[in-house]
């Protein structure tokens, strides 16, 4: 017993020793220690060519370099691996010139033959990402320096476009050895994304240095690195699936970010070291209504839409998901992209939702299935939010059948037969209104034209949309923000998509890190991190 | 409860002594669940769906349990969750019992091919982990409170299944089914007069304890996401909703504790109807 306590007064001085550390020397030990992140990862895969996540947009951003950023403020283009660039005016051209110091991780430097292959191959592997790169009818490198991209029809976004972490420039030389491919058949061909999955070959301030799926991602410092280097030598993302359990290992001391904590969650921190950053971010929860979905039992027409937007309980929903901690939108689109600014969000109005509803002959209601996602994304918890909804639209005697499914059997049915209500969430790839038309509008060929059942019910259609939009990417500033601004006002009277929030991002991390930021193309940026 | 009454008329050698407290704690909490189960909307001064009060109350006066993420009273749901809960274990239990005790006595009685077939049967499907093959089921069929009873029910008869075929080749064997025999009775009399009676014992106590386990696996599907839908008040779902809320200990504490004591009430009565009943412990 009594060496027992002489044990432990040993290990208590050694402990107090370790304390009176000057702090400077901690802050240098510190930026070499890995920096760990707690994150419940939904990687599909690690090719920046086929990968089509918020996680890989984390690491190819990190890992991989674009041709231009995304600066600070979420909306300037700035140079990445080219150094300028000349666009012609009916926006068809597009004229690189690269950095000449720009090398990848294996020192290479980074030529007009890597671009023209990666994009390319982005292309002809048809992955999710690919669409990003529908418009681009040729690239040509006449010369060393250069690269010239040509696309198929005006296109004012596609600068932004190329901020994408999924138009990661890749090492074209070093992935073809590891079987990759480009060629139009790239889909069969290429068989690079094994190799991709443990190593990384690109121009980015990290390189990947090791993969272990539902486990970990680890990163490392880019020694090759041509531009500063980033502050932390190796950060280490460790998969924890739910806000809580990621909090507990920021606590414990495991980790040092905790990525994915919700409002009401954090709100509980009394740690005294532990630190709660609230930021606005660009992400969006809404609901959406197919009045073409089968098998439903009361049409859904124009004045019942209007009915159900009015029905909902906006400012109650952002209380009880977020704490408060989000925003109302009034469309889509986030506030600051082009065309937005001015719209006011639609009002709670239980008394006018009724109106409407008597006058659309609907005033005893009607029952509806509302099959959702059960995910918690952005810190809603989309059961609790379906909930409150529920109980909204019972004032207007529209009962809602909830039913939560995985997301895959979701998207199997919305895409399928249609589901009259759902809920569902939306967060940009890169800075640019033209993605929520395409998404959005009820124009032939959208996502939501589709799901909505507008093949069912041709009132939907708007047939002003397919021109509006080739004039807001075919001139520049002011007169196409005036078409996006017409386009973004169309989606917000048609009540099919309703923006319900845009839950603020919230990072919570130790006390002393700093540099942590939200980014419209890719989400965390890494590089910016560090110790103080 | 009719079941020890029954049981002990069929064991007249041993008396029903009211010093088994563990009997009675259990037949306690039973009753106090069924009452509750049957009477609390009349007496309940909230609905289990209404928004109540503010999101994330703790315990209060009006609130004993206080509040969920919603704002309801999360004391008024549990107690309406044992409507839920209650009526799911006696469903099942009841199906389960009556599919395996049919499946077992012809099985065991008849022998040959039927056996055969109904014991592969049998084995198929408790070679799966039960919990897996429920979840299986219970996500096939969708969320809902009546395919979790179905879902569990397709896991739980074959254990039936096989108690009462082994009970009835057991009491087969013995020197008065000969005798019964010998004096001519006929084979639905021999089933039904004289081996039935002996070998449901064991299928009885088994049933009582399996009751609370049935609360717990319909709870932990419902847990998972594959029981009752949102925005019914089921003990399960109410504790995967605690657990997103770790921080609010008492949303998951009411449906926590009442999980934990059927559970502990049915392993209390089945325990001690073990001891009174079972021959092979004198």
């Amino acid at each position: 017993m009594a060496r027992t306590l002489r044990t432990h007064a040993l290990t208590l001085s050694l402990a107090c020793a370790t304390m009176l550390v000057p702090a400077s020397l901690v802050t240098a030990q510190a930026q070499d220690k890995p920096l760990v992140i707690a994150r419940d990862m939904d990687i599909n895969s690690l090719d920046p060519s086929r990968g089509f996540c918020d996680t890989c947009q984390i690491v190819f951003s990190s890992t991989y370099a674009r041709l231009v950023n995304l600066d600070k403020d979420n909306k300037t283009i700035v140079p990445m691996l080219a150094e300028s660039w000349e666009i012609n005016a009916d926006q068809t051209k597009f004229t690189f010139k690269l950095n000449p110091k720009a090398k990848f991780s294996d020192g290479s430097p980074v030529e007009p033959k890597d671009v023209k292959w990666s994009l390319e191959r982005l292309k002809n592997v048809k992955g999710s990402a690919s669409y990003l790169v529908d418009p681009v009818k040729s690239i040509e490198t006449p010369d060393a320096q250069t690269v010239v991209i040509d696309l198929t029809e005006s296109n004012s976004e596609f600068l932004s476009v190329l901020t994408a972490p999924f138009l990661a420039i890749i090492n074209s030389d070093v992935v073809a050895e590891n079987g990759g491919d480009a060629g139009t058949d790239a889909a069969t061909k290429d068989t690079a994304e094994q190799w991709l999955l443990a190593n990384s070959a690109g121009a980015g301030p990290f390189v990947l240095s090791s993969y272990s799926p539902n486990q970990e991602v680890r990163l490392k410092r880019n020694d090759n690195y041509w531009g500063e280097a980033p502050a932390v030598s190796e950060i280490i993302m460790q998969q924890s699936k739910g806000g809580v359990s990621q909090l507990q290992l920021l606590e414990g001391g495991t980790a040092d970010i905790a990525m994915q904590v919700d409002p009401t969650t954090a709100k509980s921190i009394t740690n005294a070291d532990i630190v709660v950053d609230t930021q606005p971010s660009l992400n969006m929860v809404y609901v959406a209504l197919a009045p073409g979905a089968k098998g439903l039992p009361n049409p859904m027409g124009s004045k019942v839409r209007e009915a159900i937007a009015h029905a909902i309980d906006y400012d109650g929903i952002i209380d009880l998901t977020v704490d408060g901690k989000g925003r109302r939108l009034a469309t889509p689109i986030p506030e600051g992209f082009p065309g937005t600014g001015g719209a006011e969000p639609i009002s709670y109005d239980v008394e006018k939702a009724k109106a409407l509803m008597a006058e659309a002959g609907a005033a005893d209601g009607f029952t509806i299935d509302a099959m959702y996602p059960n995910v918690n994304q952005y810190g809603v918890d989309y059961t609790l939010m379906m909930q409150k909804i529920q109980q909204d639209l019972a004032e207007i005697k529209i009962e809602l059948n909830l039913e939560p499914v995985e997301f895959s059997v979701w998207r199997e049915r919305v895409n399928g037969d249609g589901i009259p209500l759902t809920a569902v969430y939306f967060a940009p790839d890169f800075f640019g209104t033209s993605q929520y038309i395409q998404y959005f509008a009820m124009m032939d060929g959208t996502v939501w034209y589709k799901r909505a059942g507008a093949a069912n019910d041709p009132e939907l259609a708007r047939p002003e949309v397919a021109g509006l939009l080739k004039k807001a990417l075919s001139t520049g500033g002011a007169e196409s923000d005036g078409y996006f601004r017409e386009l973004a006002k169309g989606i917000a009277e048609d009540h099919i998509i309703l923006p319900i929030l845009s839950p603020d991002n919230v990072f919570v991390y130790r006390k002393g890190l700093e540099g942590l930021r939200f980014s419209a193309c890719c989400n965390m940026v890494l590089s910016d991190i560090s110790w103080k | 409860m009719a079941s020890a009454s029954a049981l002990s008329a069929h064991a007249p050698a041993r008396s029903f002594r009211l010093a088994r407290p563990a009997l009675v704690v259990g037949i306690g909490i039973l009753i106090f669940w069924v009452v509750v189960a049957l009477t609390v909307e009349f007496w309940a001064p909230y609905e289990p769906l209404k928004i109540v009060s503010r999101k994330l109350q703790p315990p209060s006066f009006s609130h004993w349990l206080g509040t969920d993420a919603l704002g309801r009273d999360v004391l008024i749901r549990t107690f309406y969750g044992a409507q839920y809960s209650l009526t799911i274990a006696v469903i099942v239990v009841a199906a389960s019992v009556t599919i395996g005790s049919v499946v077992g006595a012809l099985s065991g009685f008849f022998g040959g091919w039927p056996d055969s077939i109904l014991m592969r049967l049998v084995d198929i499907t408790l070679s799966f982990p039960p919990v897996l093959l429920a979840m299986s089921i219970a996500a096939s069929l969708g969320p809902g409170v009546q395919n979790t009873a179905i879902a569990i029910v397709v896991v739980w008869w074959p254990v039936y299944a096989r108690l009462m075929r082994g009970q009835v080749l057991d009491v087969l064997s013995r020197d008065h089914i000969e005798a019964a025999v010998a004096g001519g009775a006929s084979r639905t009399r021999l089933l039904l007069k004289h081996i039935l009676p002996l070998s449901w014992t064991p299928t009885i106590i088994s049933a009582t304890m399996d009751f609370g386990q049935v609360v717990l696996l319909a709870a932990s599907l419902s847990f998972i996401g594959l029981g009752a839908k949102p925005p019914t008040p089921e003990w399960g779902s109410m504790i995967s909703e605690g657990a997103a809320h770790f921080y609010s200990w008492w949303i998951a504490f009411g449906p926590g504790l009442a999980i934990l004591s059927i559970g502990l009430g049915c392993n209390f009565i089945g325990d001690t109807l073990r001891d009174m009943l079972d021959p092979k412990d004198e």
